[in-house]
């Protein structure tokens, strides 16, 4: 028997639980932890004393699992275990599964006789007899199911049902947005902390050419606090003083419709930190793709760092290549001055001595003893020379050995000491071999020293050589293109050059080359 | 009569060699400089009749020497030489004043007198 007069008191009793729902959604962080309150807003409100919340399995979505259970006080809690105990359900069976199954609100009159009711003896011990269930709805599907026990029998009663649906769609609602919420929530943290992190500046600006972010490495770079600067002028605050025009120009020119020059392109410019200091910027500008006014993201680099190390290459690069030509040019010298000397003497000698070999035999073998000894001569030069552009027993013989031979040419006693036992990399050995060439010329000219000694110590990932003098120390590394030659070669292969020459203490030359 | 010589050159060992074949092929070689500043104090004294020029020398061009001899009242003759070939000065000995050139090592009287002729 169905009822068919909706009373007052029942539409009074159904507004009443609309709105607890309301209320308790309104003013809910989590479903979960306020199914009870749920359970206990309707069921008080409308007469049901026992209730229950279930939703799928989160690790087997063919099961569902009781997520909430609650009584009315006016209900003893001892009978209830049994149906308390019933805590999961395979979907379509018993009442929460078939409304799962079916979609739509159900009611059974008696619990206890329904064909499926899996928990119908426990119903039957806990004196419930009528129930209702209805599903939470999402756009996804059904979230969940809400099912109330009452021990009087009751007839189906179409507006609580509808009512039921009605507020089941609203739960599903909620949980919708409270799971977008969460989302979104996960999403923004997981951008804020990559822009946190971040090495490079990301700056944002709104169409008005105000700040609207500003990361963590943009406030150590330009020297500001985020909240602190957060809707002011970028230009006031990042650009040179003298750019900002061309700034404010370059947006206005963009946002009347002009084409986008700077957009989307890496660009070099000066940038001026807090306390007004310039330095050189490298700038990649994107518009962000959102609806509305447009907005602008910046990300920045200090490329000071960089440009220094960018001149200092073009310097040591000229440096090098002008040590070249310098060089060449000496040895033109030396040979013309020389060598080629000496030939055009000979040469002359030989032809004099062959146009008197007859008439004056004597003065002949005086010309040509003369030509061997200027020979002689000759050859020693070119041999000094041919050393000085790379001494051959370096390539044949190895370090010591040429370390040795330069050594015996000094005019002072050189001491040679060496840890190595193999061979080195050649350029390796061609920088330690001129250091201390350069090293002993330098004792040649200036020190005034008694003695000198060389000392090579190879290490496990490095080799190092030092030369020392007892001379009158004083020696300036700045000065004398020599030792500048070979700060250039050491640096090439990352190694180090140092001087340590105290003015009356002797000289010290240190090279350290990284060597595997 | 044998013909005057004043040789100019930087190194002593060539003023040597060259002073040398010139004598043994009949030149009277009357004085020596070592630069430029010397060799026109020398041509102003000796007033050679020839004067051979090294192209380098220390304080000075061989060819602007050359160009400056040529104004002296009673010119000398410019032999031009020089351990480098004629091949390096390229325009400069065609316009020069100098009466030629000779590579050292080619040096020998009958070169300069051809030269002179």
């Amino acid at each position: 028997m169905r009822a068919t007069a909706y009373e007052t008191s029942d539409a009074m009793a159904l507004l009443r639980a609309e709105h607890s729902v309301a209320r308790l959604l309104a003013e809910a962080n989590e479903l979960s932890t306020d199914y009870p309150d749920l359970l206990r807003g309707i069921g008080e409100t409308l007469g049901w004393q026992v209730a229950a919340a279930w939703e799928t399995d989160p690790d087997d979505p063919s099961r569902l699992i009781r997520v909430a259970f609650w009584h009315s006080p006016e209900i003893a809690a001892g009978p209830l275990e049994d149906l308390r105990a019933c805590s999961a359900m395979p979907v379509g069976h018993g009442l929460p599964g078939r409304v799962w199954a079916s979609g739509v609100p159900a009611w059974i009159v008696d619990v206890t006789i329904d064909p499926n009711f899996p928990r119908a003896e426990a119903a039957r011990a806990a004196g419930l007899q009528s129930a209702f269930c209805f599903p939470i709805l999402t756009d996804e599907g059904i979230a969940g199911a809400l099912e109330f026990f009452t021990p009087e029998p009751r007839m189906p009663d179409d507006h609580l049902l509808a009512t039921m649906a009605n507020l089941g769609r609203q739960i599903g609602h909620f949980i919708e947005r409270a799971r977008a919420h969460t989302a979104m929530h996960a999403s923004e943290a997981r951008m804020r902390a990559i822009l946190e992190a971040a090495l490079d500046c990301v700056v944002t600006m709104d169409e008005h050419g105000c700040v609207v972010e500003f990361n963590p490495a943009a406030e150590r770079t330009f020297g500001y606090v985020r909240d602190e600067i957060v809707g002011k002028e970028m230009a006031e605050l990042i650009v040179p003083p003298r750019l900002r025009e061309l700034h404010r120009r370059g947006l206005q020119r963009y946002l009347d419709g002009g084409e986008a020059v700077v957009l989307n392109r890496r660009i070099e410019i000066t940038g001026m930190r807090a306390d007004g200091v310039e330095f050189p910027v490298e700038l990649a500008i994107t518009r962000i793709p959102v609806e509305g006014a447009p907005m602008f993201t910046g990300y920045l680099r200090d490329i000071t760092e960089r440009k220094r190390a960018e001149q200092e290459l073009r310097a040591s690069r000229a440096r090098i290549v002008e040590a070249t030509d310098s060089e060449r040019r000496r040895l033109e010298r030396n040979l013309h001055d020389g060598a080629q000397q000496r030939l055009v003497a000979l040469s002359l000698s030989l032809r004099l001595a062959r146009t008197r070999m007859d008439e004056d035999p004597a003065a002949a073998a005086d010309l040509l003893e003369e030509s061997v000894a200027e020979l002689a001569g000759a050859t020693a030069e070119l041999r000094e020379l041919a050393r000085g552009i790379h001494p051959a027993v370096l390539t044949d013989r190895g370090l010591d050995a040429a370390l040795k031979a330069v050594a015996g040419r000094a005019p002072v006693p050189v001491e040679v000491t060496s840890t190595l036992t193999e061979r080195l990399p050649a350029p390796v050995e061609a920088a330690v071999y001129f250091v201390v060439a350069e090293a002993l010329t330098n004792v040649a000219r200036y020190a005034e020293a008694s003695s000198a000694s060389v000392c090579i110590e190879r290490g496990d990932s490095s080799v190092t050589v030092e030369v020392s003098d007892d001379g009158m120390g004083g020696a300036d590394p700045s000065t004398g293109f020599g030792l500048r030659g070979l700060d250039d070669r050491v640096a090439t292969l990352d190694g180090t050059l140092e001087v340590v020459s105290p003015s009356g203490e002797g000289t010290i030359v240190r090279a350290e080359i990284p060597c595997v | 009569m044998a013909a005057t010589v004043l040789i100019v050159d930087d190194h002593a060992g060539f003023r040597l060699s060259a002073r040398r074949m010139l004598e043994a092929d009949g030149f009277d070689v009357v004085g020596e400089a070592k630069d430029g500043r010397e060799a026109i104090e020398a041509t102003v004294r000796i007033r050679p009749e020839i004067v051979l020029l090294d192209v380098y020398l220390p304080d000075a061009n061989g060819f602007d020497l050359a160009t400056e001899l040529s104004a002296l009242p009673e010119p000398p003759a410019v032999v031009l030489t020089s351990s480098h070939d004629s091949e390096d000065f390229g325009d400069c000995l065609i316009a020069s004043t100098a009466r030629g050139f000779v590579p050292k090592g080619d040096l020998c009287g009958s070169a300069v007198a051809a030269l002179v002729a």
